[in-house]
């Protein structure tokens, strides 16, 4: 399993660096321009907005440090570095498979379930470090501006636990279709139009109130940065709802892929 | 069970299609096995299912009397596997390449330095990444990989394809070396040279369904060779008609015809003829295979 694990990491290690540095970035970026705008203004601008806009920030009172720094982390960009590198990661099985190298390895004494369970390991440890990628940047920018000195290191670090969790389950999502398929553009297929359909959701559920009680069923409803640094505080029913999907997929995945064929 | 491979009523389809059909193999173990067949005709997907890589419709398999299905682990671990389309990581040296596949199977890679040896793949090669390496240089480190723990089973699909013919002399001194030393040889090929060269018996398979299993000699014998026979005086062609002949020409007095099947027939009616010479041609590998894959189609 560990020979799984490092080779999975080897050939992974350059996509999770860069991912994890444009989230930082970004996270940077989006600290750096609280700096340059007028408070008052965001204010007046949020309070202008239709329901359907306001709805993109979230819970988020963005003109508050806390609600801006936190709106950062639902941003399209700070949703999609961390989804690629769980999506990626998880499709690794099956683009071994496609390319022959799952046949070498399999034909070797390695129980397909400890395959699979190495390359969900390495997933998750290519999530962490992209993940600490945007907490650093985030870190970062509150250290450098002035105004975002109140979006403290713990709660931040709390919402990227937040984070975590919701891209681990869509990692877990990504490797149960990789159980199920030989292709590692299926994988990516299937998972992307899952984020995108539970965006969706989410969405919907927040302006239009016949959708309402949809939104518990997205991920997104579960991932709220804003609110966790806003009390300090990760809700255990989201920690429950997300990691539980991660768990319960990832376990399906390591169940399925003994049962199926591991070839064509 | 007593052989290195055995399977009893062994069944994939896909679908409607057929894979592989009731096929019934034993591969004794230390001897080197032959398997034939045209492209699709279900070698590959006999092998994978041998090594548990898909499940069988119906029948099972055994690799050294482990169940392919219930007791696959150990299985594995008798066997080094070479596939027909090898995949490798391409980022990785050929040394750290060997050294992973080494860590999966539990034989320690005793036999590394020889191979690479035997197949020129030296240092150098081995410090550059696989995906600088040529088709040729992949097939050495896949055969590499497959042979280094000198596994007691080897199954090796196509594993002179991409060699030059040095490399491909020297891959089947190693194999048959090995099966004197007593390991299972289980290899697919196309290539007759190499078949007759290594195996003690061979397997054909067309559409997935096995059309002979036995040696090679009792492949010859059930074919057509070419006899010429030069009599002292004239003789009527019907004196010597036994069953198998055909074709008969006459050219004075060199008669030259076509024989299936047993010779002792023909040569107890030429022994009551005035024979003055006679000749045989051993009957042709190439013929005795294109008649089984021309022939009509396996029965369902």
């Amino acid at each position: 399993m560990r020979t799984i694990l490092a080779l999975a990491a080897e050939r992974a290690w350059a996509r999770i660096v860069v991912l994890a540095l444009g989230f930082g970035l970004f996270e940077l970026v989006v600290g750096l321009s609280y700096a340059s705008v007028d408070q008052n203004a965001i204010r007046q601008l949020v309070d202008a907005l239709p329901p359907a806009l306001r709805a993109l920030a979230g819970s988020a009172d963005i003109a508050t440090p806390t609600g801006y720094a936190g709106s950062g982390y639902l941003h399209p960009v700070a949703l999609a570095l961390p989804a690629a590198a769980a999506i990626s990661m998880a499709a690794a099985p099956a683009n071994e498979t496609e390319d022959g190298v799952a046949e070498l390895l399999l034909s070797r004494p390695l129980q397909p379930a400890r395959w699979l369970g190495a390359h969900a390991l390495a997933m998750a440890g290519g999530l962490a470090v992209v993940v600490l990628g945007g907490y650093v940047g985030g870190l970062a920018a509150s250290a450098l501006v002035d105004d975002l000195a109140p979006v403290d290191p713990g709660p931040l670090a709390l919402a990227l636990v937040g984070s975590y969790l919701c891209f681990l389950a869509v990692g877990g999502v990504a490797l149960l279709v990789a159980a199920l398929v030989r292709s590692g553009g299926r994988v990516v297929a299937w998972a992307s139009g899952f984020v995108i359909v539970s965006y969706a959701v989410d969405y919907l559920a927040r302006v239009w109130s016949v959708a309402e009680p949809l939104g518990p069923w997205s991920i997104f409803h579960h991932l709220d940065p804003p609110a966790v640094l806003r009390t300090g505080s990760l809700g255990p029913e989201d920690v429950a709802a997300l990691a539980g999907l991660a768990a319960v997929a990832t376990a399906a995945a390591l169940v399925l892929v003994g049962r199926r064929d591991l070839t064509p | 069970m007593r052989h290195a491979i055995e399977s009893r009523g062994l069944t994939r389809m896909y679908g409607r299609a057929v894979g592989v059909v009731g096929i019934d193999l034993d591969v004794h173990r230390g001897e080197s096995f032959g398997f034939l067949g045209p492209n699709g005709s279900g070698k590959t997907t006999f092998i994978r299912l041998a090594l548990g890589l898909i499940r069988p419709t119906a029948g099972a398999v055994a690799l050294m009397g482990h169940d392919a299905g219930g007791d696959r682990m150990a299985a594995l671990g008798e066997v080094g596997y070479l596939p027909g389309e090898l995949g490798l990581y391409p980022r990785l040296t050929g040394e750290r390449t060997l050294d992973a596949l080494a860590r999966l199977h539990p034989r320690p890679p005793s036999e590394r330095g020889r191979l690479c040896a035997a197949l020129e793949l030296d240092q150098a090669a081995l410090r550059r990444r696989v995906r600088e390496y040529s088709r040729g240089m992949k097939q050495k480190l896949g055969l590499v990989a497959a042979l280094q723990h000198d596994p007691p089973v080897m199954i090796l699909d196509e594993p002179t394809s991409g060699l030059d013919p040095v490399i491909q002399a020297r891959l089947l001194e190693w194999l048959a070396s090995r099966a004197t030393a007593g390991r299972t040889v289980f290899f697919s090929s196309h290539v007759l040279a190499e078949v007759e060269e290594l195996c003690d018996r061979v397997a054909m398979i067309r559409d997935g369904r096995l059309l002979f299993t036995g040696p090679l000699a009792e492949l010859r014998r059930g074919h057509t060779r070419t006899v010429e026979v030069q009599f002292a005086e004239p003789v009527d062609p019907a004196r010597y008609a036994v069953a198998g002949v055909s074709a008969v020409e006459v050219e004075g007095l060199r008669h030259r015809f076509a024989l299936a099947g047993d010779p002792k027939p023909l040569l107890a009616a030429l022994a009551a003829l005035p024979v003055a010479d006679v000749a045989i041609e051993r009957a042709s590998l190439e013929d005795a295979f294109r008649d089984l894959y021309e022939g009509p189609p396996p029965a369902t």
